[in-house]
């Protein structure tokens, strides 16, 4: 017992945050609930590095402590103590400011609980906890969109999340055990593995936002705060893709699911692109192409267990993708939410342009920054497990999506043509700049680190 | 942190501060280049005693960048370095009343950098970086002056001819890393067989656009539009011997076929740009094509398999080519004007200089005992070893007999006075001693480097030539060549010697109206044929996708009035009565719901049928 709590000390740490920072908001005092969320958070990062190169279980197997779980707490951790500081700047003074802090750190302990997921009674508590602290966070504008938006999210997650349980039936049918590391015993029964399998891509793929589970992603973006947006697109897309990737671990290969995953990630990577092209909103723009970039990390997950590239691939991906995904957001937060605030900018501000073209490079795959260096090690593991189909369909959408990021790129260096107003958005009015553009320069300084230190990176993974 | 990265990366933070804090260019611009000369010669002291060193920087998987110090590596880089703080000094009085030093200076670093990293990379794709960076800082070096007229079209003929022979870099490098599985320059140079000589041919065409070797010349002239210690530095003394240095580091690797290749691209170069320089009515101008005529004669030492006297004559070279420049900034400066007509006798009213001058273009010729006599009966001797010394040995000796013709009469032009020139007075100028003093560093430079010769040559451990059964023969050779070449370009006018090629030589040896027929009036066409050809494809793809726009709206119509018609007015009522009890919902969810629900539902058959399958 000692031993297992002495493992979890991080996700007991981000636990009695959540615990002070509501105590500290239900004193009114919402400054308080920040720090300590943002002390919690740092100390469980810290408390993460120290379990680094320890591949164990806990609870007989329910909690993995491995080398993507960890690295999934080193990376999500502080993305979340980032998106917090997108929260602020975004909402401070606001009535319920401190139970945002909260909510979303109770959403980081679901993501971070999925990425080591060892049990199917685990993979639906993550799930269930991290949507119900999600519906909360979209809807905290309380105007008609983010309700709105937030309703289609309850339904879909709902629905989604019921189907997840109804299909696992099965799985501890067969196995008679809720243990994922049992999966392997459904190789004499492979149309279970599969109605099995359908089912947990339907409730994580509700989670990751894949293609055609995806419809509330746009609305829920569209409608929540604009820094909300960020986190959720960021922090619970990486859990349940890491959570696929334990579960994956374990499927007996016969029952042919990389082929089912590589299915669904073309129609996710395609879709996500061609969908964000047709936008004109920024934010349902980033919508898709997280969308779509969720189809690049399925790469990774198609080769777990075959090539040993999978796990680096995915963990490398992950972190680009907060740091440039996240620093793009904090960009539009600053300039405005339509395409017609673009217009200009790059001419205007320096600095803003030339931050959001990397942002948005490193979102194609440009090298040397951290999506190329990202999407060149998926499409090796992809290569390694041998699709190279799904690699050469990835590499088109990638030609794709230069098209969708130009559009953002082109107007920022356009003439304008009349004198550009300050932004009547009321999102983006209560911005304190100061916090954003900390925000952005850290993601920039990660976005160009990780691109070019990715060597170091991988050594340091093994 | 090693003296390799001190001496790429203290110009570039020093070209990074001058742009940031914008004041104080001159004394940030000479700080970095004194800390990249020091750590250069640190190395050279370090190399020479035996300590090759290595610094790996994180890169590809599996291919970390690497900055590598070998004698080669180092010698290069401390020449960069000298005649890189050479170059700054002299224009700091150069420079002195222009009002945008700072972007000079900024960007004069950048390539000093860059070209560092060139010359001391140890692998391809770092090398690729590189050249492309000393490509932009060219660019944007020779477009200084962007005002005057004709210096745009100057800077971007000058990048877009050097980038687009740098498609065969690119190629070459493609060809190498994928035949040996490594960018490491060094095992690339394993290669054999026809990759080996495929490669080397396409290092040829990046090295004949970057040297301007016959029939990519043209831009160098041109680029002489930009200040002239960026043609001191750049266009004579480090980017364009960054062809020539790609073929020297490569030449263990070059098969005979590519070297006789090489060496007749050479030999034509040297005796078309010898002849244009000698029929040139601009001294920068004849300075330029000079430069592309000895980078034709390294190209002929490396043809007859003895690098090491290409690297004599590209290091002695660029003392000497950068002094002559220096010395051509100030007579410019006297008389702002770079036409020899304009410049006749200016020599008389600066003597110290044109002395600099005179000294610097008597060791190109090729005099004894400066250092461009040893460099040059190197390369004599060598094409005099080479199994094709009937092609090799005509051109270099014609080589140096043009470099004797066309240096003398521009001294002469320079020190003869015409009589109805007498009020040509000479402006005073400001900032004479920092030229001065940049001028005289590498005037001496260029007198005493053949001292060091020696020293150079056990440093690198070359074999010059491998049979010396003709002793004194190329001194010989080389010295009348030279001294008849003297002789004929300070007494004969050029018009009596050039006779009906002069106006020809003037035009660059045009063929068929140059470039302009050659290559991009066929290009153009192309271009327009391609255009109709693809608005005729356009013209089809819109009128099917007219037809089937049509089609669909006929089955619209056809679908609305019969089909739909009773299904809607139904449906109508249902939205009616539901549109009431709606507040929030949009309605769409269920659409959404509905496709997500037969989304699974097909994957969940796909997947179950092709189990059943397989």
């Amino acid at each position: 017992m000692e031993r297992e709590l002495a493992l979890l000390i991080p996700e007991i740490i981000i636990l009695f945050t959540v615990v002070f920072a509501l105590i500290a908001e239900m004193l009114r005092l919402p400054r308080i609930a920040l720090v300590v969320t943002i002390v919690g958070l740092l100390l469980a990062t810290w408390q993460s590095v120290l379990l680094l190169g320890l591949d164990t279980t806990v609870f007989g197997g329910t909690f993995r402590i491995d080398m993507l779980s960890v690295w999934a707490k080193i990376i999500l951790l502080p993305a979340t103590l980032l998106s917090l500081l997108l929260v602020r700047a975004e909402i401070a003074g606001s009535d319920r400011e401190g139970t945002v802090y909260v909510l979303v750190t109770l959403v980081t302990l679901a993501s971070i609980l999925l990425a080591g997921v060892g049990d199917s009674m685990l993979l639906v508590l993550g799930v269930l906890l991290s949507g119900l602290a999600s519906f909360a966070l979209v809807a905290y504008p309380r105007n008609d969109s983010a309700t709105e938006a937030a309703m289609k999210f309850f339904v879909f997650g709902s629905v989604t999340t019921s189907v997840m349980i109804f299909g696992l039936s099965y799985w501890f049918g067969a196995t008679g055990s809720t243990l994922l590391s049992e999966l392997g015993q459904l190789e004499a029964s492979p149309a279970i593995a599969v109605i099995g399998f359908i089912a947990v891509i339907i409730g994580l793929g509700y989670k990751a936002s894949l293609v055609p589970f995806h419809f509330w992603a746009p609305d829920a973006y569209e409608g929540a705060p604009l820094s909300i947006a960020a986190y959720l697109s960021v922090v619970p897309k990486i859990g349940a893709i890491l959570a696929f990737a334990q579960v994956v671990r374990d499927m007996p290969m016969s029952t042919g699911w990389p082929l089912i995953i590589a299915v669904v990630a073309v129609l996710t990577m395609t879709y996500g692109y061609l969908a964000a092209l047709a936008q004109k909103n920024v934010v349902r723009l980033l919508a898709y192409s997280s969308v779509a970039q969720a189809g690049y990390f399925l790469l990774g997950v198609v080769a777990v267990g075959t090539s040993s590239l999978a796990l680096q691939s995915l963990i490398i991906f992950s972190a680009a993708y907060a740091a440039m995904n996240l620093g793009a957001f904090a960009v539009v937060m600053r300039v405005g939410r339509t395409l017609d605030s673009f217009k200009g900018i790059g001419r205007k501000s320096h600095v803003i342009g030339v931050a959001m073209v990397i942002f948005l490079l490193s979102l194609v795959g440009i090298p040397p920054l951290a999506g190329f260096v990202g999407k060149f090690l998926l499409f090796g593991a992809a290569i390694d497990a041998g699709f190279l189909w799904l690699t050469v369909v990835a590499i088109l959408n990638s030609v794709l999506s230069l098209a969708v990021y130009l559009r953002i790129m082109v107007p920022m260096y356009q003439a304008q043509s009349h004198c550009h107003e300050p932004d009547t958005d009321a999102n983006t009015t209560a911005v304190a700049p100061a916090l954003i553009k900390l925000v952005w320069v850290i993601a920039l300084l990660f976005t160009i680190g990780i691109g070019l230190a990715a060597q170091l990176l991988l050594r340091q993974l093994g | 942190m090693s003296f390799i990265a001190i001496a790429i990366l203290a110009p570039l933070a020093a070209s990074l501060l001058i742009l940031l804090a914008r004041r104080m260019p001159v004394l940030l611009a000479l700080l970095g280049i004194t800390l990249s000369l020091v750590a250069s010669l640190t190395l050279l002291f370090t190399v020479s005693s035996g300590g090759n060193s290595e610094l790996l920087l994180p890169g590809l998987p599996n291919m970390p960048l690497r900055l590598i110090a070998t004698p080669l590596t180092v010698l290069l880089s401390t020449m960069v370095a000298i005649v890189g703080s050479f170059v700054l000094v002299y224009a700091v009085g150069y420079m002195k009343s222009d009002s945008e030093k700072v972007r000079f200076f900024a960007t004069m670093l950048l390539f000093i950098a860059a070209m560092q990293t060139l010359v001391l990379a140890g692998d391809w794709i770092l090398l690729l970086s590189a050249w492309e960076l000393i490509g932009l800082s060219s660019y944007l070096l020779i477009g200084f002056w962007y005002q005057k007229p004709g210096v745009k079209f100057a800077a971007t003929r000058a990048f877009m001819v050097t980038r687009s022979a740098d498609l065969g870099l690119y190629i070459a490098v493609f060809i190498l890393i994928a035949s040996t599985g490594s960018s490491e320059i060094a095992v690339t140079l394993n290669t054999t067989g026809s990759p080996a000589i495929a490669a080397g041919l396409l290092l040829l065409i990046a090295a004949m656009g970057k040297s301007a070797q016959t029939p990519l010349h043209d831009w160098l002239q041109r680029a002489m539009a930009g200040p002239t210690p960026v043609s001191a530095l750049l266009h004579s003394a480090t980017l364009v011997a960054a062809g020539a240095i790609l073929l020297i580091r490569t030449a263990p690797m070059l098969t005979p076929e590519t070297l006789l290749v090489i060496g007749i691209v050479g030999g034509v170069t040297t005796v078309v740009t010898g002849l244009i320089a000698l029929g040139e009515s601009d001294l920068k101008r004849m300075l330029a094509a000079s430069t592309s005529s000895q980078y034709g004669l390294m190209l002929i030492a490396v043809g007859a398999g003895v690098p090491m006297a290409a690297l004599l004559h590209l290091i002695a070279h660029a003392a000497i080519k950068s002094s002559l420049f220096l010395g051509a900034g100030v007579f410019q400066h006297s008389r702002e004007s770079t036409m020899l007509e304009q410049l006749r006798g200016v020599g008389r009213e600066r003597p110290k200089i044109f002395i600099g001058f005179a000294l610097a273009a008597l060791a190109l010729a090729g005099i004894p005992p400066l250092s461009g006599f040893f460099s040059k009966d190197a390369i004599i001797a060598a094409s005099l070893n080479s199994e094709n010394i009937e092609i090799l040995l005509p051109f270099a000796l014609a080589g140096t007999l043009l470099t004797g013709g066309y240096m003398a009469r521009a001294l002469s032009i320079l020190w003869r006075k015409n009589q109805d020139q007498k009020n040509n007075q000479n402006k005073p100028l400001t900032g004479l001693v920092w030229m001065g003093a940049g001028l005289t560093g590498l005037v001496t430079l260029a007198i005493i480097l053949a001292a060091a010769f020696p020293a150079i040559k056990t440093l690198l451990n070359f074999p010059l030539v491998e049979n010396i059964s003709t002793e004194f023969l190329p001194e010989i050779l080389g010295l009348v060549a030279a001294l008849s070449g003297l002789f004929l370009g300070w007494f004969v006018p050029v018009r009596r010697l050039l006779g009906f090629l002069l106006p020809w030589a003037n035009n660059g040896f045009a063929l068929a109206g140059g470039f302009d027929n050659l290559m991009v009036r066929p290009a153009m066409a192309i271009a327009h044929g391609c255009e109709k050809l693809e608005r005729i494809f356009y013209q089809g793809v819109l009128t099917i996708g007219r037809a089937g726009l049509k089609l669909g709206r006929v089955a619209r119509r056809t679908d609305e009035q019969s089909i739909d018609g009773a299904i809607f007015s139904f449906v109508q009522g249902t939205v009616n009565l539901a549109t009431k009890a709606r507040t929030l919902q949009s309605g769409l969810i269920h659409k959404e719901l509905a496709i997500s629900t037969v989304a699974t539902a097909m994957i969940l058959v796909i997947s179950l049928i092709a189990l059943m399958v397989y």
